[in-house]
């Protein structure tokens, strides 16, 4: 067994919930985005948050608009659409167990 | 000394070794052939490339201009390889690259000297093109057989146009990593086309 492996597929997993959890505090861009997970530690290579985005786009849970931006080309705003809030409570009670789960089985 | 490229990135424009060009090139080669099946994948490179001109911006600050090899690298370490991303769904990117076996016969563009049959078998069979251009000439000459022949070849055999494709014609399996390579020499024969 890798540890960095099993590390990262950990991550992975939590990585699309906590997209979406950032997203429901306020619109953000990308950059706003990456800043959070950098510093929560869920992302190590960035390169990864973009399909994640497009994909969550894609299924609905996300839209965007444009903004303008003082320092250079329009920025893309990325937040929750109706169908988002609602998977996002979803995951949030699935995460509630887990960690109740994953509790019951460390203090046996 | 070195040469600089002008280049646009997410709407903005760079001065770049070319020596930086090439493996920036490289790099966003390969992550278009990672994402290549993926739905709306131009949105994603264009994301990814906005987010890299961003990144080289806050590296220009200053009296710097230009854009090295040494920010080239790091911002490659930034955002990562596609191998570092290979994503939970389906198989792994590997797997889904390689087609075992995939030999096909192909029409070479690269080699050829008129249509690239010659050029195409001889990557094949892994033979010198000028033998079976030589294979051909003889069998017009004696009989006139090798115009149809090469007329009937030229019509059935597709033209190698991808690189997965230019890979498949040589018998390697293909995965990304020969890809890369690939992508490598190509851009290093432009370069010297270019007398860069």
């Amino acid at each position: 067994m890798d540890l960095e492996n099993t590390k990262a597929q950990m991550r992975k997993g939590i990585l699309e919930y906590c997209i979406l959890s950032i997203l429901s505090k306020n619109s953000c861009y990308a950059s706003d985005i990456i800043r959070e997970l950098k510093e929560a530690k869920v992302i190590v290579v960035e390169g990864t948050l973009y399909p994640l985005l497009t994909r969550q786009k894609n299924a609905g849970l996300l839209s965007y608009r444009w903004e303008e931006s003082q320092q250079g080309p329009p920025r893309k705003y990325y937040e929750l659409t109706d169908d988002g809030r609602t998977f996002l409570t979803d995951l949030d009670s699935s995460w509630d167990e887990l960690v109740d789960s994953v509790n019951l089985i460390r203090k046996k | 000394m070195k040469i600089t490229v002008s280049i646009n990135i997410g709407g903005y424009s760079f001065n770049i070794d070319e020596d930086a060009y090439a493996e920036l090139k490289r790099y966003l080669k390969s992550l278009e052939i990672h994402f290549a099946e993926e739905e709306s994948s131009s949105e994603i490179l264009s994301d990814i490339e906005a987010r890299m001109a961003e990144l080289f911006r806050a590296r220009l600050a200053g009296y710097k201009q230009v854009i090295t090899m040494e920010d080239v690298t790091e911002i490659i370490a930034v955002m990562g390889n596609p191998e570092d991303f290979s994503d939970n769904e389906g198989p792994t990117r590997k797997e889904k690259f390689v087609t075992p076996g995939a030999h096909r016969m192909y029409r070479d563009p690269d080699r050829r000297i008129i249509g690239g049959v010659c050029a195409g078998m001889g990557a094949y069979w892994d033979m010198e093109p000028w033998v079976i251009r030589g294979i051909f000439i003889v069998m017009a000459m004696a009989g006139g057989l090798g115009i149809p022949v090469y007329l009937i070849l030229y019509a059935v055999l597709p033209e190698a146009r991808t690189t997965a494709q230019k890979i498949e014609m040589k018998g390697d399996p293909v995965n990304i990593h020969n890809i890369k390579e690939s992508v490598k020499k190509e851009v290093e024969t432009v370069r010297k086309k270019m007398n860069l």
